[in-house]
């Protein structure tokens, strides 16, 4: 039995496009692995105990609260941080672009979760309800806005989105 | 032993189970870390190995077989609410997965299992798994066992004990035509509730011919208040039909949670409210 436990744990983690090859103690959090030891300081460190979602990143495609995952638990997964939603050029991501026009952020510190789950609610649902935002936003706390100006940003997401695609088409 | 935690990964349970007979104490089951990692953050816990349950295939998926529905215990919180046979078949399930708190991060990693091992008061699904007659299999040792939720929770150390290992939750589909509902009193769009009630009611008519109601959030653990409600069948919904149900599931409370969600007397009142609620909504789908 002894043979089946160990003291450090090898993952092989593509975050943001790029793959890192990680041997790591058992007990990190994938908040502390991205902090501290890949220098990725967008991913928030806020309660520490899931309820706040200043710490949100997306593995395999679904938002979650790194504070509250063990890193040793991803194995091979695929993450997206904060700093991985601008696009190659650069640019801003649409998402990112409406919550700058429309000040969805006051001081911003809460800005990891709401823009992860805003882009992973409008990439499965390109015209969400004013009950469908609440819903998604739902894991994170803003203490500035009252949630207004979060709102009004996504639905402007939601509108500089479809803008996008239809000059595409 | 080190100063840091080890770490193991059994490939299927038969490894699990190796494992956990071999370690005395100290060991900690982990799957999506939502109820481990926030009590190990505040330091209230701390392991001496995780044991990594998230690449057993055996705890994972939902399937429909000859004697119901099985849902595997790693199987995380979206995927009870979208599934298709819960969506038909358990629908109060797939519901009150939904209105599990934390967000949709929380719904992406935490598990069925975890949330019900846990055992904690405030939690969403108990109520409804305890209204739906849910059964376990559990590993212990070399072999599985099966147990009923409602004769789990009444052993006195309420849980499955440090050497025992959720496998998966079966479940009965709802009788066709069955009104459901799930009330929940809460502050904040993702907290926790101060009261909720769990109800599954059947009609003849406008008569009620069978309901089970399950209040939570209100005492250490939920509480099975359909025997207290029995005079309520044969009878049709009513303003005074609804009093009783209120009076009758609130005197049921002996003994409150009494918490920063409120105290005592108020969880008490509530508990009937919700009971209110949660029948009438029932009772409002049925047929």
């Amino acid at each position: 039995m002894e043979d089946m436990l160990e003291d450090t744990v090898l993952v092989n983690l593509r975050i943001n496009g790029k793959l890192h090859e990680l041997e790591i103690p058992a007990h990190k959090s994938l908040l502390d692995l991205l902090r501290d030891d890949l220098n990725m300081t967008g991913t928030h460190m806020g309660c520490m105990t899931g309820h706040c979602g200043a710490c949100t990143v997306s593995i395999d495609g679904r938002v979650a609260k790194s504070c509250i995952t063990l890193a040793a638990t991803l194995g091979r997964a695929k993450i997206t941080t904060i700093e991985g939603l601008t696009q190659d050029d650069g640019e801003l991501s649409p998402v990112q672009q409406a919550f700058w026009d429309e000040a969805g952020f006051q001081c911003a510190f809460c800005a990891p979760g709401m823009l992860m789950c805003t882009t992973e609610l409008l990439d499965a649902n390109p015209d969400p309800s004013d009950a469908e935002i609440e819903t998604a936003l739902a894991g994170n706390l803003c203490r500035c806005t009252g949630y207004q100006s979060l709102r009004r940003a996504v639905k402007a997401a939601a509108k500089l989105k479809q803008n996008t695609r239809e000059a595409a088409e | 032993m080190s100063l840091y935690p080890a770490f193991a990964r059994p490939r299927d349970l038969g490894q699990a189970a190796d494992i956990m007979g071999g370690l005395s104490t100290g060991a900690m089951i982990i799957a999506g870390g939502q109820e481990v990692m926030p009590s190990v953050n505040y330091g209230a816990l701390m392991p001496e190995v995780y044991i990594d349950v998230g690449q057993i295939s055996a705890l994972k998926g939902i399937a429909e077989e000859d004697d119901g529905i099985h849902i595997g215990s790693s199987t995380v919180h979206r995927d009870v609410q979208d599934s298709e046979v819960i969506q038909s078949k358990i629908p109060l399930l797939s519901y009150a997965a939904a209105q599990i708190g934390g967000g949709m991060q929380v719904h992406n990693r935490g598990t069925i299992g975890g949330n019900i091992v846990s055992m904690h008061p405030l939690y969403d699904i108990l109520p409804s798994l305890l209204a739906l007659g849910a059964e376990f299999d559990v590993l212990r040792g070399d072999g599985e066992t099966r147990v009923a939720l409602a004769d789990l929770m009444r052993d006195a150390s309420h849980g499955l004990g440090s050497e025992s290992l959720l496998v998966r939750i079966h479940l009965k589909p709802m009788t066709p035509g069955a009104g459901w509902s799930y009330e929940k009193l809460k502050i904040t769009a993702g907290g926790y509730g101060s009261a909720n009630a769990a109800a599954i009611v059947t009609l003849d008519g406008d008569k009620i011919t069978s309901l089970r109601v399950v209040v939570g959030a209100v005492s250490a653990l939920p509480i099975d208040i359909s025997d207290a409600l029995g005079g309520c069948r044969g009878q049709a919904w009513s303003d005074h039909l609804a009093e009783e149900i209120e009076e009758k599931a609130s005197a049921e409370i002996s003994e409150p949670l009494s918490d920063h969600q409120g105290d005592g007397d108020w969880r008490r009142a509530m508990a009937g409210v919700m009971a209110r609620r949660a029948v009438e909504a029932a009772v409002e789908k049925a047929g």
